[in-house]
């Protein structure tokens, strides 16, 4: 059936002339800027890599120059005896603590009086003045040689500056200044000599020392408490094995060898494994990461053991437990909190939490407490506390999306099958958004980690590898961490200084840990994944 | 006959005894939570407002709100003690040494003891974090909101989109004293733009982003899917559809989330740290010679201003005011701008629906 009245067919003008750009329509060009905005993340990622690494990479060469001198000149050689007089000195320590325990023990057990107490305590004390005094030899000769060695160090620092003098004033074209800088080039051999001499005395000195420590073991006193003795065998032990160390460190020197290479990856153990970081020392400067990393670790680890069951708890009760009144409630006010900036918590911290906590611990009923009591105000617990409230959104948060996601059905059926609300959300659900709960644990992590303010003011700021020998109350030890030693010390260093991209390294370190804990809750998260909808 | 219970009826066991007290516990680190961070934030409200609000007329304390931090001077003269501000010491002590001339005595000796910025106000703070605040969220909201229209209206999944997701994911979990490491780098000295402004809302607009993206994307997801074929149906392009039908329905659901990130901004000491704040600054913003600088001056920020009056200041009586005063007020600007985020956000829940 065709239609008489059909009219001719139009002309359509479909296709307008479309303008190009490079070749691109305008819809495309657009979305060609959409997709280079898309990827400034990736950008920004790439970015950060590469200037912290910029900045940051010439830390390694650096370090290792720094290693050379401390070698060059000596001050090495000079470390191994008085590695010698430290651990001696950790051993009079050791002593000292056992007299003040078996003090206490007579004040407070057996109510001796001060005097009479001191009085049993004499021919210990006698013996632990021997003890304390043997070591002198060696001592004398560390005094005398640290000054020789830092005598060298500093003639090749100057060298080093004069060096760079005349370079900059070559640079500006300055060539008569420059040939009139005289740069006294350093003998090592000849300036090491009266370092190296001092062998014979010191193995003189070693021998005394042995002969000392070993007539004063023969002549240990028994303690006046005998429940402490166990210590005392304990001492002996140490002693012993501390005598044992004597041939090693004297072969050690033997061998030692000024014009040994320093390698590379030394510089890069040098850091990721150093036990200390120390800066602007008269001695010799060291970067070893390890101090900062057991620090952050500390502190993340009490804020996690705090925060864990608190954002897990409250998660599972407003998902499953709390009615919707409450949870129009909580939800808020949880979102509010992490809303609190971190320098205001931190602040918080030094006013008020410091000092309660310190408070607290000096109530006599709490002592059983591990730490308890203790006198610094700042220090990890404190912060460790202020961090757990900031981990305790980003865990709530994402796991009670984590408990949301759980299907209904599971739910259901269990309930069907006669289960109670408890059973059902400790067996079903919990366990079925476990990978969820953990990722968001591990987000935590990161978010504790990564903060700066709380730690810096909190944390109390010593360098030092806290003291886990002596068990729980480690937690009460002030700390320094690696966000806080960055936020504190990238202010003062010079620009290009072996300190600023050290700092920068820990920058670099900071910034693949975080990675890496978000690519483990990634991991987690896509590996345990319920895949029924 | 009636005494005895429904069959149905519960009955007290040990089971649901323990049940009832799992719940509880349940519910006990819930509100554990809730009264640490009241307890915090009452602490610091009940201890600021002090500093902030007065008794008489006007109620406020405006020196505390509108002039620069001074160093405050305490002293005992004349058997009065005076707590007083660097210029108004000056001019008592001039007075007093005048009158000291005039009636022909040698000029009096005072003996002060001093702390810095304790006396005067924050003005100049809470400048440099609104400006830090505005400039880094127009950039952050531009990359942010561009980057959401590519990853929700334009691409489709693949292996490019699933770089660009972990790229945003895992600069969500970069610490932020990197960015504050990242900023002193690349803007204060690979660009040389030193310690300012610019340098800060780059470092802070980076370090915001995804948050604004993720916000931004969900945002454009919630706008049903019916809008688009409509708009593409009727002959509209891409982006004429995007513009018309999609941005505007997304835009209060854009805004209300990016509220959040500007929280974030700005409550972040440690990117500022390095790249935009300085511990002192007489001048204030807009006191500049030409246009140019106005960009390349560094600010003081509330921020760093608490870290630096709590830490580099020691604690007593006359710091405190300064202390609490401004953690307040910052703890109130920040709180305020969540509170907002917070409630708009749940009315948009209710009042979209499509």
């Amino acid at each position: 059936m065709s239609s008489p009245s059909s009219p001719a067919a139009p002309t359509f003008v479909i296709g307008k002339a479309r303008t190009r750009m490079l070749g691109l329509t305008l819809d495309e060009c657009i979305q060609a800027f959409f997709g280079g905005n898309a990827l400034v993340a990736v950008i920004v990622l790439a970015l950060i890599t590469f200037f912290l690494f910029r900045e940051g990479a010439q830390f390694f060469n650096q370090n290792r120059d720094n290693i050379r001198i401390y070698r060059l000149a000596g001050l090495e050689y000079v470390d191994y005896m008085r590695q010698q007089q430290e651990d001696h000195t950790a051993l009079t320590r050791y002593l000292f603590d056992v007299r003040l325990r078996t003090l206490k023990h007579l004040t407070e057990v057996e109510h001796c009086s001060l005097a009479e107490a001191n009085a049993r305590l004499a021919s210990f004390d006698d013996f632990a003045g021997r003890y304390g005094d043997a070591i002198e030899p060696v001592r004398g000769l560390v005094s005398d040689l640290t000054e020789v060695a830092t005598a060298i160090k500093t003639k090749f620092t100057i060298g080093e500056d004069t060096k760079i003098q005349r370079e900059q004033l070559l640079s500006v074209g300055k060539t008569a200044e420059a040939a009139a800088v005289v740069i006294q080039p350093v003998d090592f051999k000849s300036e090491l000599a009266p370092i190296l001499g001092t062998l014979p005395a010191y193995k003189e000195a070693a021998v005394v020392v042995r002969k000392n420590l070993e007539a004063s073991l023969a002549t240990i006193p028994a303690l006046p408490v005998h429940s402490l003795q166990p210590r005392m065998d304990r001492f002996k032990q140490l002693t012993r094995d501390y005598l044992a160390t004597f041939p090693t460190t004297l072969h050690a020197m033997e061998i030692w060898d000024y014009t040994r290479p320093v390698p590379l990856w030394k510089s890069f153990t040098g850091f990721m494994l150093g036990r200390q970081w120390l800066t602007a020392s008269f001695w010799q400067d060291w970067y070893g990461i390890v101090p900062l990393f057991a620090g952050s670790l500390l502190i993340s680890m009490i804020a996690l053991f705090i925060a864990v069951p608190l954002g897990v708890g409250a998660a599972i009760y407003v998902n499953q437990i709390a009615s919707s009144t409450e949870q129009g409630l909580i939800k808020p006010t949880i979102e509010f909190i992490s809303a609190i900036p971190s320098v205001v918590l931190g602040f918080f911290g030094i006013a008020v939490l410091g000092q309660a906590l310190r408070a607290v611990s000096q109530i006599q009923s709490l002592n059983w407490i591990p730490g308890f009591p203790f006198s610094e105000r700042l220090n990890a617990l404190t912060a460790g506390c202020l961090l757990a409230l900031i981990a305790v959104p980003t865990i709530f948060t994402l796991a009670e999306d984590a408990i949301n996601n759980v299907p209904r059905a599971f739910k259901e059926a269990s309930f069907a099958l006669g289960a109670t609300r408890m059973q059902t959300i400790l067996r079903i659900i919990v366990p079925a958004s476990l990978s969820g709960i953990v990722s968001a644990i591990l987000l935590g992590l990161g978010r504790v980690i990564g903060e700066t303010m709380v730690v810096l003011l909190c944390a109390g700021n010593r360098i030092q590898i806290p003291d886990f020998s002596v068990g729980l109350s480690v937690v009460t030890q002030p700390v320094h961490t690696m966000t806080g030693i960055i936020a504190q010390e990238m202010g003062e260093v010079p620009q290009g200084s072996i300190h600023y991209r050290a700092l920068f390294m820990v920058g670099v370190a900071l910034f693949f840990l975080a990675l890496l804990i978000n690519f483990f809750a990634q991991k987690i998260v896509r590996k345990y994944r319920i895949s029924i909808g | 006959m009636s005494d005895l219970p429904h069959i149905f009826a519960s009955r007290p066991s040990r089971g649901r005894f323990l049940e009832r007290a799992t719940f509880w516990v349940f519910r006990l680190a819930t509100y554990l939570v809730l009264a640490c961070g009241l307890f915090v934030f009452g602490d610091i409200v009940v201890k600021g407002s002090g500093t902030v609000f007065q008794r008489e007329f006007p109620f406020v304390n405006t020196t505390f709100l509108t002039h620069s931090p001074e160093s405050l001077y305490v002293f005992e003269y004349k058997g009065q003690k005076h707590e007083m501000g660097d210029t108004e010491f000056r001019a008592f002590r001039e007075k007093e040494e005048a009158d000291a001339k005039v009636a022909g005595q040698p000029a009096p000796k005072i003996k002060t003891e001093s702390y810095v910025y304790s006396a005067g106000g924050i003005w100049p703070c809470i400048v440099g974090t609104v400006l830090l605040v505005v400039g880094s969220m127009t950039i952050a909201l531009f990359l942010g909101v561009s980057s959401a229209i590519y990853l929700s209206e334009y691409a489709r999944d693949g292996r490019f989109v699933r770089f660009i997701r972990l790229a945003i994911l895992n600069l969500a979990g970069v610490p932020s004293i990197v960015f504050g490491l990242f900023g002193l780098a690349m803007f204060v000295l690979a660009l040389k733009w030193n310690v300012s402004l610019i340098a800060g809302w780059f470092t802070l607009a980076f370090m915001v982003l995804p948050v604004v993206i993720t916000a931004s994307e969900e945002a454009l997801k919630s706008v049903p899917k019916g809008f688009r074929d409509g708009s593409l149906a009727l002959g509209a392009t891409k982006w004429q559809t995007i513009r018309s039908n999609v941005l505007p329905y997304a835009l209060p659901g854009i805004l209300t989330s990016s509220i959040l990130g500007i929280a974030r901004v700005a409550g972040e000491t440690a990117p500022i740290m390095f790249t935009a704040a300085y511990v002192v600054r007489d001048k204030l913003p807009w006191e500049v010679d030409k246009l140019g600088d106005f960009f390349f001056q560094g600010v003081m920020a509330l921020p760093y201003h608490i870290y630096v009056v709590s830490s580099k200041i020691p604690q007593n009586e006359y710091t405190e005011r300064v202390q609490y005063g401004t953690a307040f007020v910052f703890l109130l600007i920040v709180g305020l701008i969540a509170a907002t985020s917070i409630v708009l956000r749940n009315k948009l829940r209710g009042s979209y629906k499509w």
